[in-house]
């Protein structure tokens, strides 16, 4: 959306504004509605974009030209302080696909790619039910003080990641974390929520669901109140008991949402990094790299002493192929729910 | 050099007795200035810093915290740009290597004099302009008359005060001084005394008259003999204390970077470049600091737990190690940490002799718009005398060795560690080490080595052969990990 917006340039918004000869449809709907309140005219040609153009002059400067020139650099051994300094380039070595080369044979991409969707897949879906469950709950008509509960469901959402990434690590603590403590009271022996992979994995998912549940939660909540209350009647007088309207009524209502939770959820889940920095304290993910997702693993590169800034920025574009991805597949299939809801 | 360093043990001397010298307030009506500094932890000291605004009313010192990473790709950006709004940056040692590659972001130190702003620096202004005595008060409530700093010292010119070891980690390659050094780290081993006379190691008697330091300190002349120490201590453990994961250190890992530090070269060797000689894969020092962390994790003298981990500052409480491997700064830690333990711990010497971890150096950035004001202020902050201030408050140990055989570092006992004469024991482990080039990439270089210690300390499995991770192995992922980070 936003491309489309910086593409039209201040230049042609005025041509727009005259009346023209173009058979543009667009422009004959805006001449249109000028005949109908002359007193638009002026907000519809030029004040518009006088409207716009904080955001896109923004966009412009911290989105679009990072994009640009961490591309360019993709293909540098980049020093930032070698050189001529500033943007210039001049005084770095171009090296054309030689970190991408080299990226596709760095075992710690796949690592890293294997870690970021193995999280996303442990904190996605228990969340999900989770998140269902408590709406379910909340949706309860004999619940009193709805708005209180509504709003503890949100304090989670609203709390530092730092803050929680350090009282989680001090949860998962090895030899006397609480988590550890309660799993002993059952003969578990204790679990190094850190080095262990997959419990590190799971240590992570579990921030990210207590952050993100209730505030899912509150969506399917306000999906679930959209479903009629005939649906329910009608149920109930079929016999239906209180997990039988669940299954049939609630869940089919809830299909969009839950895609829109998983896509939402998806593009979050790619970008996972505070969580696991501060639980492993170091930006290499452990020792086996157990923690490394794909947005360290940029940090590490560029950021973390290592001075890497061209292999980061390589690193950067591989991200967005596989956001792109899984976009798409993620389009394919509501496209294809969006379908099977008007069979 | 002798005659300053004369002159610098005089007017200690006479601190030591409070008799400060009073002499008129400079009466320049100079221009307001603020100088900017970008800064970590507790480097910049906030009673020095009250101090300083009352010698300069018209110096600003606008102090900005931050981590020292994320402060690091500041500076980054900031000499990129070849601006920026710092006049003075804490740059850590462990970067340090970073930035004697890049002597252009900085300015050279030995070009700089120092005005004459700190040459009457016993009396100050205060608030509403009157003239008052500039005085420090120390922990224990003492008053400390605050040193003065001549007119026109340069970075040569006080270079004889400082450690050459630890000046060395503020040249650049070039020769350049880019940074002054503030305190140092030293090493030592940090000890339960109540642990130890459990295990039988020393008696009550012995820690009551204070002779029990140097009974341990004698059962470990070297690593080795460190290892065999701590496999008698685990042998007189209970099976209740063993199944609860109580040990002799508190983290094997550590002893790797005490043995490296000890050397006289590390992963680069100085060939006179910037970037330096690689010599990670050859340097036999860095084999035998590996081979003996492993052979201590064999003795299974450690716990389980990483250091600054929220198990590691429980553990220091509960007295799950006897042990631990501490900096002179670490002192203040347990103290924090660990209140209750007051009197239990002491202070042993490090095996091998003397030891280092930290430290850092004040640097004035070569786009400062300010670098006069800053260069007084880093000249007088970092002096022996504010230095000892330093100590006596936080146990930050001085980089400055003309104060070692002062009487308040000299005879200093720290109630806490059982009355332990730190100040002594440090000084004199410090003394012993050598320079140690640190190149570029010094940082990401330790990380791999520490992750491939790690993994072999962890007990975990290697994926490839699905057994635990072998030295061998884990050496050899090492190998490759570095030589990526080192190829572009």
């Amino acid at each position: 959306m936003s491309s489309t917006v910086a593409s039209k340039s201040p230049s042609s918004a005025k041509k727009g504004g005259r009346p023209s000869t173009s058979p543009s449809p667009w422009r004959k709907k805006k001449q249109k509605k000028q005949t109908e309140i002359p007193g638009l005219r002026s907000l519809n040609g030029k004040w518009g974009y006088l409207f716009v153009a904080p955001f896109v002059l923004m966009f412009l400067l911290f989105g679009m030209f990072p994009v640009i020139y961490s591309t360019i650099i993709a293909f540098y051994t980049y020093d930032p302080l070698a050189g001529a300094g500033g943007l210039s380039l001049e005084g770095q070595p171009f090296v054309g696909l030689q970190n991408f080369i080299n990226l596709l044979q760095d075992e710690r991409l796949y690592t890293a790619i294997g870690n970021t969707f193995d999280i996303w897949f442990w904190s996605t879906f228990p969340q999900m039910v989770i998140s269902i469950g408590l709406a379910a709950v909340l949706r309860n008509r004999f619940l009193r003080a709805k708005t209180f509960w509504r709003t503890i469901l949100l304090v989670p959402n609203i709390t530092s990641v730092l803050a929680v990434a350090i009282v989680f690590g001090q949860l998962f603590g090895r030899e006397f974390g609480m988590v550890n403590m309660v799993l002993g009271w059952f003969g578990v022996d204790n679990i190094d929520f850190v080095e262990d992979p997959l419990a590190s994995h799971i240590a992570i998912a579990a921030m990210i669901t207590w952050r993100w549940a209730g505030y899912n939660a509150l969506i399917f909540l306000a999906s679930m109140l959209a479903i009629p209350d005939e649906l329910y009647e009608s149920a109930a007088l079929d016999g239906a008991g209180a997990w039988k309207q669940f299954r049939y009524v609630t869940l089919p209502g809830l299909r969009n949402t839950i895609t829109f939770v998983l896509i939402v959820g998806t593009i979050g889940g790619l970008q996972v990094f505070a969580e696991p920095l501060t639980l492993s304290g170091t930006s290499d993910g452990g020792s086996t790299h157990q923690l490394l997702t794909l947005t360290m693993f940029l940090y590490d590169q560029a950021f973390g002493g290592a001075g890497k800034w061209g292999y980061g920025a390589a690193i950067g574009i591989i991200i967005t192929i596989i956001v792109l991805i899984v976009s798409l597949i993620n389009f394919l299939i509501t496209r294809k729910m969006a379908g099977g809801d008007d069979k | 050099m002798k005659i300053k360093k004369l002159a610098a043990s005089i007017a200690i001397a006479g601190l030591a007795l409070g008799a400060g010298v009073s002499a008129a307030p400079a009466a320049t009506a100079a221009t307001p200035v603020t100088v900017t500094i970008w800064t970590f932890g507790d480097v910049i000291e906030p009673n020095l810093v009250r101090e300083y605004k009352l010698i300069h009313p018209e110096v600003t010192l606008a102090l900005k915290k931050g981590d020292i990473d994320p402060q690091q790709n500041n500076m980054i950006t900031a000499c990129n740009a070849r601006s920026g709004p710092a006049d003075v940056i804490a740059v850590e040692v462990s970067y340090s290597g970073w930035w004697r590659s890049y002597p252009n972001c900085f300015t050279d130190l030995r070009t700089m004099k120092t005005s004459s702003a700190n040459a009457n620096a016993t009396k100050g202004t205060d608030k509403n302009g009157n003239t008052v005595d500039v005085n420090y008060v120390d922990a224990t409530g003492a008053r400390v008359a605050v040193g003065t700093v001549p007119s026109g010292q340069s970075a040569s010119t006080i270079k004889s005060n400082y450690l050459p070891w630890r000046w060395e980690q503020g040249v650049a390659y070039n020769d350049s001084v880019i940074g002054i050094p503030t305190d140092v780290g030293g090493l030592e081993v940090a000890y339960r005394s109540d642990l130890m006379v459990k295990a039988g190691l020393v008696t009550a008697a012995q820690v009551k008259n204070g002779t029990a330091r140097d009974v341990l300190s004698k059962k470990w002349p070297t690593w080795d003999k460190f290892i065999a120490t701590g496999k008698t201590y685990m042998s007189k453990l209970s099976a209740a204390d063993k199944k609860a994961g109580k040990g002799f250190l508190d983290s094997v890992g550590t002893i790797y970077a005490a043995i490296l530090n000890q050397g006289t070269e590390k992963y680069y060797r100085n060939n006179g470049t910037d970037q330096g000689l690689l010599i990670y894969d050859k340097n036999p020092e860095i084999k035998k600091a590996w081979d003996t962390t492993l052979k201590a994790q064999a003795a299974g003298i450690g716990t389980r737990i990483g250091q600054f981990s929220s198990d590691w500052n429980v553990g220091m409480n509960k007295g799950t190690f006897a042990t631990m491997l501490a900096p002179a700064w670490m002192m203040d830690y347990i103290k924090q940490q660990a209140p209750d333990t007051k009197g239990k711990w002491d202070i042993a010497d490090l095996p091998g002799g003397g030891g280092n971890q930290g430290g850092t150096q004040l640097t004035i950035p070569s786009y400062s718009k300010n670098k006069q004001a800053a260069w007084d202020f880093i000249a007088w902050y970092l002096a022996p005398e504010q230095q000892l201030q330093v100590f006596r408050t936080y146990g930050l140990f001085p980089s400055t060795k003309v104060i070692y055989n002062d009487p308040s570092v000299a005879d200093f006992k720290d109630p806490f560690f059982n009355k332990a004469p730190v100040g002594k024991i440090y000084s004199e482990g410090i003394v012993k080490l050598k320079p140690i080039f640190e190149g570029k990439l010094n940082r990401g270089i330790d990380q791999a080595f520490g992750a491939g210690l790690g993994r072999v300390i962890s007990g975990k499995k290697n994926d490839k052969t699905k057994k635990p991770w072998t030295s061998k192995d884990s050496w050899a992922m090492v190998m490759t990990e570095v030589k990526k980070l080192v190829t572009n």
